[in-house]
């Protein structure tokens, strides 16, 4: 009598096996779609559902070429949006980078009066949607003469994900050997010196993931340029955007998408590019 | 340096960690902080590392007091446990770590120092590689070598070898101690291992439950311990230990344990105290116990178990409610269950107080 082994699974082709992929498949559908309308409906002058009207054209695109063409940039070059958002998402990221590093390391380390009320504090903080504090927070930024610039928003968007880069921070810090510090303490290293020197380079997963993290969420934001710069001055892409989107009776889907795509597409690379750092964010932790 | 603890003590919110300990360390000794896990052997050692600051008590290196002192301006090395080597740096920028963070030391004199601190070592042919590429014992030499590479006044080592298996503990056990005597600095090391403790160094400092239990040479403790703690912790196999009445004759005492038929009488030393308790221990080493024909020697009992090492059976004897534990030499042929007499060197016994557990005779 001969025993067959069970074949190892992906060993042989199952119509059994394909029946996740079948289920999962038809419950993404939408997003499927939603996205292969948006590439696809930019290149073409007009749709019909989800039938394209007219020839291919490069035509809603022209907004790279010829500024002019579109009036909500006013005359502006599309570079000049896509800088400022760059330099308000960058910043938002270094910001944030900084300062949780510095807080998570001392509340992972540092034994002082307050700490797990801070630390709780901190969580709470990180759980309030920032539209409830616009007004209290225009307030602020109109005292100290920020209003209506970039470096305001940016201080604002990096004060809002702070906490929870501290709490994501903290996290890889507790998880990197005591022995390891002592060590630098007794090597003759200060505080200081021990944090940039052994600790920083122990958890660059984690500042990897919690930097590309903010990057991804300024580049993204919307509600904070759009409030606090009204006179778009120093527009980002986001508010571009919307300003296609809502500004006319008439929206013009072609060069809406065609934006949008333009929009996104530095951070569909940048997710591709950085998968397993952002991955680690979640599994947390440092190969000792 | 001469270090000196005086009234050492460190206490974690109720939990008193370490009580009062008193020790002195000539210059130049090696001594070991023994004790079983959680005894506050490692508290101590990162309390004169700098790392714990004391509740209350005084460090004192070369008369100086340190213990507000934070590590960097105590001028040790420590090694520890786990090595603690810094991951990602390579061998050369771990031992170069200390050197690079002390003021004084340029490029060229810190290059000359690690290539000096790695041939103490022997690993000045792994420079370049990362701590995760090397072997436990590397990992260990490589700990050693940063830690001695700035020259500290005092070396302490946190169980420095017990992440490493049997053979190679056996290696660097040897090559610690003669480093040590090599560079003749000042060193205390750490460790439950009572035979670590016993063979590496020149002084061991028992520790139970915070306290010091003894503080003398390795030589002493196993052959006069001080307590039955300290007896029944050195030595492997244990000490035996069964109760017995004590009477003091002329010249002599006479140990009785009616149960098990004992009656003997051991010949004192000018040294015995005139008075003795009437109950004390009695405790015998196992290779100062001897396997004799039944119904001779000073009690009678029936083997339970052997088992043979190679260079020695260690062999369990059943006598009435006590089992003794028995070297016997390789060639001895005796089976589970064979009646045997046992007989007691005369000349070392130990006698404890029943109550203080402490040293009568």
């Amino acid at each position: 009598m001969t025993v067959r082994e069970p074949m190892p699974s992906g060993g042989r082709f199952s119509v059994l096996g394909l029946a996740p992929y079948l289920v999962l498949g038809l419950v993404s559908l939408p997003l499927i779609i939603l996205f292969g309308w948006l590439l696809y409906s930019s290149f073409f002058s007009r749709m019909e559902g989800l039938t394209p009207i007219g020839g291919f054209t490069l035509d809603n695109w022209r907004f790279l070429w010829n500024p002019n063409s579109v009036q909500q940039l006013a005359g502006r070059s599309i570079w000049v949006l896509t800088f400022n958002t760059f330099i308000f998402a960058i910043s938002v990221a270094l910001l944030v980078v900084l300062i949780s590093s510095m807080a998570g390391y001392a509340l992972s380390r540092l034994a002082f009066p307050g700490r797990r009320t801070f630390l709780s504090g901190v969580l709470i903080l990180h759980s309030f949607p920032s539209v409830t504090l616009l007004i209290a927070t225009f307030i602020v930024l109109r005292s100290i003469g920020l209003f209506d610039q970039l470096l305001g928003v940016i201080l604002v968007k990096a004060a809002f994900e702070i906490p929870f880069g501290v709490w994501i921070m903290k996290g890889f810090f507790d998880t990197v050997p005591w022995e390891l510090e002592m060590a630098a303490l007794v090597d003759g290293a200060g505080r200081i010196r021990t944090w940039w020197r052994v600790m920083m380079p122990l958890v660059k997963p984690g500042i990897l993931a919690l930097g590309l993290l903010s990057f991804v969420t300024g580049w993204n934001e919307f509600l904070l340029p759009f409030i606090f710069m009204p006179s778009g001055s120093q527009e980002t892409l986001s508010t571009l955007v919307r300003s296609i989107l809502g500004e006319g009776r008439f929206v013009d889907y072609g060069l809406l998408t065609a934006v949008g795509l333009y929009y996104v597409a530095p951070i569909l690379v940048l997710f591709v590019l950085a998968q397993d750092q952002l991955m680690r964010i979640y599994g947390g932790g440092v190969k000792g | 340096m001469q270090v000196e603890l005086q009234q050492l003590t460190k206490s974690f919110g109720d939990v008193l960690a370490v009580d009062g300990i008193d020790l002195e360390i000539k210059s130049g000794e090696f001594i070991a902080l023994l004790g079983p896990s959680g005894c506050g052997k490692t508290t101590t050692l990162l309390m004169v590392a700098g790392i714990y600051r004391p509740t209350s008590g005084r460090i004192l290196f070369g008369g100086r007091r340190v213990e507000q002192l934070h590590p960097r301006e105590r001028g040790i090395g420590m090694v520890f446990q786990s090595y603690a080597l810094y991951p990602h740096m390579t061998v050369e920028q771990n031992i170069g770590f200390p050197l690079e963070v002390q003021r004084g030391i340029d490029r060229a004199e810190r290059s000359r120092r690690i290539q000096e601190a790695s041939e103490l070592v022997r690993v000045d042919e792994l420079l370049s590689r990362r701590p995760a590429q090397l072997s436990g014992g590397q990992q260990q030499r490589v700990a050693l070598a940063r830690a001695l590479a700035k020259r500290p006044e005092v070396l302490l080592l946190d169980e420095p070898l017990s992440n490493l298996d049997a053979r190679l503990r056996h290696d660097m056990r040897g090559e610690i101690k003669r480093l040590q005597k090599d560079v003749g600095i000042t060193s205390v090391f750490v460790t439950h291992d009572q035979q670590e403790a016993l063979t590496m160094a020149d002084r061991v400092a028992v520790i139970n439950r915070g306290h010091l239990e003894a503080y003398d040479t390795p030589e002493t403790l196993y052959d006069r311990p001080p307590n039955r703690f300290v007896a029944e912790f050195i030595g492997d196999p244990k000490m035996n230990f069964m109760p017995v009445e004590v009477e003091r004759r002329n010249g002599s005492v006479g140990f009785r344990y009616a149960d098990l038929g004992l009656d003997l009488e051991a010949p004192v030393g000018s040294t015995a105290p005139d008075s003795l308790p009437s109950n004390a221990w009695l405790g015998i080493r196992p290779e100062d116990l001897r396997i004799v024909p039944p119904d001779t020697g000073d009690m009678a009992g029936e083997i339970y178990i052997i088992e043979p090492s190679g260079r020695e059976k260690l062999v369990d004897v059943q006598s009435g409610e006590q089992r003794f534990r028995v070297v016997a030499e390789p060639g001895f042929d005796g089976r589970i269950g064979d009646a045997v007499g046992l007989h007691l060197d005369r000349e070392r016994m130990h006698l404890f107080d029943r109550e203080k557990e402490t040293r009568l005779l």
